[in-house]
């Protein structure tokens, strides 16, 4: 019995430690930041995960196992809200996905092209970027907030944002 | 042992999160390797008090773990908004 725990112990803990480091590798290989974050996101919960698990059976029924869970459940949540925040903020700041092209080869390429209502989240301006236009990258998404500033003004703004916000709605 | 090889495998990987830390492009760059050491140090801490039967690094580790999270969003929102208060002024959040 206590082997085969210490078998289950082991496969967890060398699981954990490759995808652990995969996402490490895929965080420096990947070419941009969003391929970066879908790397990590992999490691941190899969890899943090079967760590935890390995950790878990060799801890028994104890209270080292409910940290160990605790431990576990935080970092599962806020993984995944870091990575969901972090990817959020770069799309604002007007970071451009890189996509493959018609001949397959990688273009940085304007999200709100695909996807319009993307668009309307994105041109809503805060009032922070209308006082301060310092930085070279913000030229783009400038852009649309003088597109879009004058047609969302007028009209409630929760009516423009709401295709954007259907899917978080529904969570 | 297997925490032994657990915790060389954390290393190395903390080793390729600091390269791209330094390397890193952009600021999220950073900030995402910058998540990835505090992963990796909570791991570690709870690995290293497994591997030394002193399962008490487990408190330290629970904590890294809520100050990792508040950390990251608390330098995403500084990005943003290029301050952490004055709520006032977030009058409009783009959803």
């Amino acid at each position: 019995m206590g082997q085969v725990v210490d078998l289950l112990s082991w496969a967890a803990l060398l699981g954990g430690g490759f995808f652990y480091v995969v996402g490490a590798i895929g965080l420096n290989r990947m070419p941009d930041i969003f391929t970066r974050l879908h790397a990590v996101s992999v490691s941190e919960t899969l890899g943090v995960g079967l760590l935890t698990l390995g950790m878990l059976l060799q801890a028994g029924v104890t209270l080292v196992a409910v940290k160990l869970i605790i431990i576990m459940v935080v970092m599962m949540w806020t993984g995944a809200v870091a990575a969901h925040a972090l990817a959020r903020a770069a799309l604002h700041d007007g970071e451009k996905p890189l996509l493959a092209d018609a001949t397959g080869a990688l273009v940085a390429t304007d999200p709100v092209s695909l996807f319009p209502e993307l668009g309307v989240r994105l041109a809503t301006p805060l009032k922070s970027e209308i006082v301060e236009e310092e930085t070279p990258e913000d030229a783009e998404p400038e852009a649309h907030a003088e597109a879009g500033y004058g047609e969302d003004e007028e009209d409630a703004n929760p009516d423009a944002e709401r295709p954007g916000d259907a899917g978080k709605d529904g969570r | 042992m297997m925490f032994a090889a657990a915790i060389i495998a954390v290393l190395i990987a903390l080793t390729l999160a600091v390269a791209r830390a330094l390397a890193g492009p952009t600021a999220f760059d950073r900030l995402l390797a910058a998540n990835k050491i505090g992963v990796g140090a909570i791991m570690l801490l709870a690995l290293f008090g497994f591997m030394t039967g002193r399962p008490e690094f487990l408190d330290v580790g629970i904590t890294y773990a809520l100050l990792n999270m508040i950390g990251t969003l608390a330098v995403l929102k500084f990005f943003r908004y290029g301050a952490l208060g004055h709520a006032q002024d977030l009058d409009r959040d783009p959803g």
